[in-house]
């Protein structure tokens, strides 16, 4: 990871911006959503690979930093949601898209399901997952 | 499947709200299929978007709108060894690649 960012810095001309835009672990809450309002049902469960891969990221950040490639201008969190019409399209999409990364518990797959049952007929189930943005400028 | 990203559109806003796109020569380091892509690609002045998935990378050359097509550079290649010598660029966006 480090030797990508050396390999950004290259290509940006001096004073250029790097735009860091990623998914970070932090149990993201499952929800059910309708008209009539947005009900938690759980959180999903954090696998190793999941908070591996931030603490990587993090750390190849803090070393591009460190070796002075790039100053931090700006960071913050924003919601980004993946959302489905039912529960059981929710935990086919977990289990074959992000296995390895994070899980949905017994009781949260349990909790949703039957939220989800008893909301309106509009209803969707969704994820919210929290993406980092960070702004950096190369020096 | 029903799976909706981002309906609220937030990425692009906040991406916007980080980045002075406009005009700018743009590297896309983890582009995908191009999702990200095809939403600020229109106020770049030029755009090279790589991945290394050759697969994702096909898929983006198929779905990348028309308009785009002149604007929008899509090479298969990895982020420890970009194939640039001499291009340099305004912008990099790591797109969900570190």
């Amino acid at each position: 990871m480090v030797h990508a960012l050396e390999e950004v810095r290259r290509v940006l001309v001096p004073g250029g911006v790097l735009i860091d835009l990623r998914p970070l672990a932090d149990r993201w809450r499952v929800e059910v959503v309708s008209a009539g309002g947005m009900q938690e049902t759980g959180r999903v469960d954090d696998l190793p690979g999941q908070i591996h891969g931030d603490v990587a990221a993090n750390q190849s950040m803090k070393e591009a930093e460190g070796r002075g490639w790039f100053r931090r201008e700006a960071e913050e969190l924003f919601p980004f949601f993946y959302s489905w019409d039912m529960p059981s399209e929710m935990e086919e999409f977990v289990e074959e898209d992000w296995g390895g990364f994070i899980e949905l518990g017994d009781e949260t797959k349990m909790k949703t399901r039957s939220a989800w049952a008893l909301a309106d007929a509009d209803s969707r189930v969704r994820i919210r997952v929290n993406i980092l943005i960070s702004r950096w400028r190369k020096l | 499947m029903s799976l909706q990203r981002d309906p609220e559109r937030n990425e692009i806003k906040y991406l916007r709200h980080y980045a002075d796109l406009a005009g700018k020569r743009v590297l896309e380091v983890g582009s995908g299929e191009g999702r990200l892509t095809w939403q600020y690609a229109k106020w770049a002045g030029a755009v090279i978007a790589i991945d290394p998935d050759v697969d994702s990378q096909r898929v983006a050359k198929v779905d990348r709108p028309h308009d785009l097509e002149n604007k929008v550079h899509l090479s298969a290649a990895s982020s420890e060894y970009l194939p640039f010598s001499k291009e340099t660029f305004d912008l990099a966006i790591l797109a969900w690649s570190l």
